[in-house]
C-alpha cells in the first residue's frame, strides 16, 4: 500500500502562491495542446450555447467559464473526441444552472449586438424563431443531435439522462421542430426543402 | 405520439453526416426519402442545423487561450490556498470557542456568587495598605475561583501545546 505524500502548509503554501505547487496548480494539458485543442472546440461550444440559449454575449460568458472549468478540472485521458464530450458536458450544465436561476435581466442590459446578429443570416432567420418555441431541454438535444452529430449515448453522458429516454425525446423533439420549419418556410411535407430550385 | 422511425434513417444519417446527401446518393433513397415522414423530418432538421452551425461558428468571438489558461491556474491556485487554509481556520474557530466558553462559564459563576470579587474591588481604595489577612480572604483564593483559574490555564495550556505540537511536526 502506497502511503500518501506529506503535504506541508511551509513547503506547499510559498508554491501554490508562486504559481508552480506540485499537483495542486497543475494543469492537465500542456500550452500547446490546449491551445490546438481550443481553436478546434471553441467555435462549436459557442454555437452550442448561442444557439440553444439565444443569447450570444451568454453563450461568450459561459464559453470562457466552460474552458476554465475544464482546465481546473481533469479531463478524461481518451483523446479529443471525449475531451469535447466533456466540455459539452460542462457546458450543459453551466447553461442548466443558469436557466435554474431567477431573471433578473431587463431589456437595457441586452447589448445592442445582439438584436443585430439575431436578424444576420438566413439560417438563424429559419431556426431562430423555430427554436424559439422549442423547450430548453429539446433545444439542447436536437442541437447535440443534428448540429454536432452526437449518437444517443453520447448524448446521454453529456445531458446526464437516460440513453432510453434521449430516444423518445428527441423524437418528439425532431418532429415538433421539423413541424415548426415547414410551417415557417411554408414548405408542404410532400414538397421537401432540397427540391427546391 | 408513435415512435415510428424509419430503418432507412442511419442510412440517410450517414450521407447527411459526411456531406454526401443528396448528390451521393442512390436515386431509390432520395424517392424513399420524399415519402417517408421520419427520412423527411431528417433531412430538413439536420440540413437546417448544420447550416446553422456552420453560420454561428462564423459568428464566434474567439478570445485567446493563454488568458484563459492564466485564469485557470488563477482559479486552481486560490482553490489551493483554500484548501491548505482550511484546518487553520478550524483550529482558530475551536480556540474561539474555547476562549468564550471560559468568559462565560467565568461571568456564570461570578453572577451567582453575587460578583464578590466586585465588593473586594470597592473596598480597596478605602484601605491604605494592603493588608494579607484581607488578601487571604479574597475570592481569588477561594476554592470555586481557584477551579475556575485552574480550568483555565488547563484550556490555555492544551492550546499551546497542540499549536507547538502542530509547529514541531510541521518542521519535520
Amino acid at each position: 500500500m502506497k502511503e500518501p505524500l506529506p503535504m506541508h502548509r511551509e513547503s506547499v503554501l510559498p508554491s501554490v502562491l508562486a504559481g508552480d505547487a506540485p499537483r495542486a496548480a497543475e494543469s492537465p494539458m500542456d500550452s500547446d495542446a490546449f491551445a490546438g485543442f481550443y481553436e478546434r472546440s471553441a467555435r462549436p461550444l459557442w454555437a452550442y450555447l448561442a444557439r440553444v440559449s439565444g443569447d450570444a454575449a451568454l453563450a461568450d460568458d459561459l464559453m470562457q467559464e466552460s474552458f476554465i472549468r475544464f482546465l481546473c478540472a481533469s479531463p478524461p485521458e481518451e483523446g479529443e473526441v471525449a475531451s469535447r464530450r466533456y466540455l459539452f458536458r460542462i457546458a450543459t450544465n453551466l447553461l442548466r444552472d443558469h436557466w435554474r436561476r431567477p431573471r433578473q435581466a431587463s431589456i437595457e442590459e441586452i447589448p445592442e449586438e445582439f438584436f443585430a446578429a439575431s436578424s444576420s443570416s438566413s439560417s438563424a432567420d429559419l431556426l431562430g424563431p423555430a427554436l424559439a418555441l422549442m423547450r430548453p431541454r429539446e433545444r439542447q438535444l436536437l442541437w447535440l443531435a443534428h448540429a454536432e452529430g452526437y449518437t444517443h449515448r453520447e448524448i446521454a453522458g453529456i445531458t446526464g439522462l437516460a440513453a432510453a429516454s434521449i430516444r423518445i425525446l428527441l423524437f418528439r423533439a425532431r418532429r415538433r421542430i421539423a413541424s415548426l420549419l415547414r410551417e415557417q418556410s411554408s414548405i408542404p411535407h410532400s414538397q421537401p426543402r432540397w427540391r427546391q430550385p | 405520439m408513435m415512435l415510428n422511425s424509419c430503418s432507412r434513417e442511419k442510412e440517410v444519417a450517414d450521407l447527411l453526416r459526411r456531406g454526401q446527401w443528396p448528390a451521393a446518393c442512390a436515386p431509390e433513397l432520395r424517392t424513399h426519402v420524399s415519402a417517408c415522414r421520419s427520412c423527411g423530418d431528417l433531412v430538413l432538421v439536420t440540413e437546417t442545423f448544420l447550416r446553422a452551425r456552420s453560420e454561428s461558428a462564423g459568428a464566434a468571438r474567439i478570445g485567446s487561450p493563454s488568458a484563459l489558461r492564466w485564469r485557470a491556474q488563477l482559479r486552481r491556485r486560490n482553490a489551493a490556498v483554500e484548501r491548505i487554509g482550511r484546518p487553520i481556520l478550524g483550529a482558530q474557530i475551536f480556540a474561539l470557542a474555547v476562549n468564550l466558553f471560559i468568559v462565560v462559564a467565568f461571568l456564570a459563576y461570578q453572577a451567582r456568587h453575587g460578583m464578590a470579587w466586585l465588593n473586594w474591588l470597592e473596598q480597596l481604595p478605602q484601605e491604605y495598605s494592603l493588608p494579607l489577612e484581607s488578601l487571604s480572604q479574597s475570592p481569588l483564593l477561594n476554592p470555586g475561583w481557584n477551579l475556575m483559574v485552574l480550568i483555565s490555564a488547563a484550556a490555555s495550556l492544551a492550546l499551546l501545546g497542540g499549536v507547538a505540537i502542530y509547529l514541531a511536526s510541521e518542521k519535520q
